[in-house]
């Protein structure tokens, strides 16, 4: 009996607890523009893992946004960011996922690095009804008329990337015999078939195709079958780490080929490898040349101002991007900042950054897409336009 | 060299660097009989070490100073010495305590330890390296040093200059002298004679007198070296390291170990190649043969631990009743 009367007890005051901290969330919410005030953005990026510069230096960015607005005094309320790291992995995103779901004060979240950690949490995203904007994720079917409205993109897609890529090396370098070599993963896949598609369309195919497992570190063997399909370029549809080795493995066993690839080869971490093993590495990047515009040259400066330990990457841009469409999708929305009015404020928004102005199609994929090359120049990432390839002083592999 | 000799040349390095770790599991396993799972992870920081040493004295002017041999001798010894210094950590926080329980208590905390090892080295290169050369050696502008979790590039020590296949057969060379050391270590000296005498009785052992506690120690001191002198090749031969690449290596090893019997060096080196050639020949002769190489790979080692679990140099023990 006393067992009985001490468990009623324990709800009592458990329920008392609960109606407590309602009303006490509920009062601060109708105060209303008081200092004490927040509203919440989730940012899901690689932190640590494999993928750890890509994604910091990303996270530094968006939460570089954040606090600029904070200090603006534009808004009547303070945002706070819930900063997730996925790891690359997608059980550890769908995990962040609900953490960022599961707190009421958030009203929108952006995310992720990796096609396959977005694919994972998109659904987390849906059902909680937060609207999502993904930043740097590009396997194509991310953004698809079942995930539209909730699930929006301001990256180009994988596609939207290798459509300049296969015109530049196809079309005006006139390359026939290409080697197309990728990892495994959502995003490496997407880019071998995308490429693929683009050499059916001028009615070629690739003289061989390979897929490695993430993390591989000895290229050598595939090098052999390359060398002997007489390849004149490499295709690498994977990212930066195994890339650099691959680029640079070729350098050793001589594989006299061109070496193309998409933006997430574009990162500081390409150049660890020895100068001459990466000359001649061609990377094409969504964006535009940050140097060349007023709001790109002040991202820069902020950015070094700031003394984030972590480089501006290939994706970096990006992720400040997604901040100033939050921002603005933000300021839209007025007093009344919900999930459902973010949502609206996002997709039907025309947003003005760093990298240009964005709108969204009518599957929530970004119409913004300008991409140019890059090519490595003694040890740098030179763009391609500038560099002693484009005017014929150095040639490149294969020809 | 022909596309075969090109193949057969990866594949023997793919295995001397499978072996190297492998061999770290082997003497662990045989003087303790249990499986100090961070072996990878302790290479790996041995390459760190060497990269960061090599910063430090390169901003310091010793390295431009001194003799090419005499320079890498110095980032051996240092890589040797910290490497030795987390064996006996290793064994001191995560095998000792745990000596009276069951074999899968040392199995987990070392694999807790190999995280622990990764994520540590992620975060603290930089800052570490950065502060020695400053504040020790007095450099004002050190070489840049980028962050723990970014790649690393491993200096060009081996055969600077030189073409990649002198710098390919220096290194298969040092795997064979590393390997005659050891067994000449293990065969003819007391030490290793009483090493193998814990492997096969520890108890026995004790009772005719050999200073097993000593004997321990001793044994991670020499894994530790073994796995900085391992992480050393690693590093030159893959030119660019990363502070995760311990996992993969550590599993990679532990399998050569296992299919060459875990407790026998040369099971270890039989094991390492084996799983070097099965996985280098996968990817450079089956058409789109790449993808599956790490599950060939691992298929043999299955197959291996199904039909000899004693490995393929182990002697069967019968269990007594």
């Amino acid at each position: 009996m006393k067992k009985r009367i001490l468990a009623i007890g324990l709800t009592l005051c458990m329920i008392a607890g609960m109606v407590l901290t309602g009303c006490g969330g509920s009062s601060g919410g109708s105060s209303g523009g008081g200092d004490g005030k927040v509203v919440k953005l989730g940012f899901l990026s690689p932190i640590t893992g494999a993928n750890a510069a890509e994604g910091a230096a990303a996270r530094n960015a968006f939460k570089l946004a954040i606090d600029q607005a904070n200090e603006s005094g534009d808004f009547d309320y303070t945002i706070e960011v819930i900063e997730i790291d996925d790891k690359s992995d997608p059980s550890t995103g769908v995990a962040g996922a609900q953490k960022i779901v599961s707190d009421p004060d958030v009203v929108a979240a952006t995310g992720h690095w990796n096609s396959g950690v977005a694919e994972a949490t998109i659904p987390v995203f849906k059902e909680a009804e937060i609207p999502m904007l993904i930043w740097g994720a590009i396997a194509s079917d991310l953004t698809s008329e079942e995930n539209y409205p909730w699930i929006t993109r301001s990256a180009p897609t994988d596609v939207q990337e290798n459509v300049p890529l296969a015109k530049a090396v196809l079309d005006d370098m006139g390359y026939e015999k290409v080697f197309i070599i990728s990892d495994t993963t959502s995003y490496g896949q997407g880019n071998s078939k995308a490429f693929k598609a683009e050499l059916a369309d001028r009615g070629l195919k690739e003289v061989g195709f390979e897929e490695v497992q993430e993390g591989t570190v000895d290229f050598r063997a595939i090098l052999t079958k390359v060398k002997s399909s007489g390849a004149d370029c490499v295709y690498w549809g994977g990212v930066v780490t195994e890339g650099s080795l691959l680029k640079q493995q070729m350098f050793e066993e001589g594989v006299d080929a061109l070496f193309c690839g998409i933006s997430g080869n574009y990162s500081e971490d390409f150049l660890k490898i020895p100068a001459e093993a990466a000359e001649g590495a061609l990377v094409v990047k969504p964006g535009i040349v940050l140097e060349s515009t007023e709001g790109g040259k002040k991202f820069i400066e902020d950015y070094e101002a700031a003394g984030f330990s972590e480089p501006i990457g290939a994706y970096t841009p990006y992720a400040y991007t997604a901040a100033e469409i939050l921002l603005q999708a933000l300021k839209e929305c007025g007093d009344d900042v919900t999930p459902e009015a973010m949502r609206d404020a996002i997709k039907d928004g025309k947003f003005d950054g760093i990298m240009g102005t964005t709108t969204f199609d009518k599957i929530g994929q970004t119409e913004l897409v300008a991409a140019y090359l890059n090519v490595v120049q003694d040890g740098k990432w030179t763009v391609y336009d500038d560099s002693e390839y484009a005017d014929g002083t150095r040639k490149f592999p294969g020809k | 060299m022909s596309r075969f000799g090109n193949l057969l040349m990866s594949a023997i390095l793919c295995g001397c660097t499978y072996t190297l770790v492998a061999i770290g599991y082997c003497l662990f396993f045989g003087v303790l009989d249990v499986v100090v799972f961070c072996c990878g992870d302790i290479a790996i920081f041995g390459a760190f070490s060497i990269t960061g040493a090599f910063t430090i004295i390169w901003s310091a002017g010793v390295f431009q100073a001194v003799p090419m041999i005499v320079a890498v001798l110095i980032l051996l010894v240092v890589a040797s010495i910290l490497c030795a210094v987390l064996g006996l950590i290793t064994y001191r926080i995560s095998v000792k305590p745990f000596e009276k329980s069951s074999a899968l208590m040392p199995l987990l905390s070392t694999i807790a330890l190999g995280v622990v090892i990764k994520e540590v080295l992620g975060l603290i290169f930089q800052p570490v390296v950065n502060n020695i050369a400053k504040g020790v050696v007095r450099v004002d502008d050190p070489k840049t040093v980028v962050g723990g979790r970014n790649p690393q590039s491993m200096p060009q020590l081996i055969a600077t200059g030189g073409s990649t296949l002198t710098r390919n057969l220096i290194i298969i060379i040092v795997v064979a002298l590393i390997l005659m050391a050891l067994f000449f270590f293990l065969n003819k000296t007391k030490l290793g004679l009483s090493m193998q005498a814990i492997s096969q009785n520890k108890e026995l052992a004790l009772m005719t007198g050999v200073n097993v506690k000593s004997c321990i120690r001793w044994t991670f001191i020499i894994g530790g070296v073994l796995l900085a002198i391992g992480g050393f090749l690693l590093g030159n031969y893959q030119t660019i390291i990363r502070f995760d690449g311990g996992t993969m290596y550590g599993t990679k090893g532990f399998a050569a170990a296992v299919v060459g019997g875990l407790k026998s060096t040369w099971g270890a080196v039989i094991g390492g190649m084996l799983l070097g050639f099965v996985e280098v020949f996968t990817a450079g002769l089956i058409p789109g043969g790449t993808k599956f190489q790490n599950v060939i790979a691992f298929i043999v080692v299955i197959i291996f631990i199904v039909f000899k679990p004693e490995g393929i140099i182990g002697e069967k023990v019968a269990e007594k009743v």
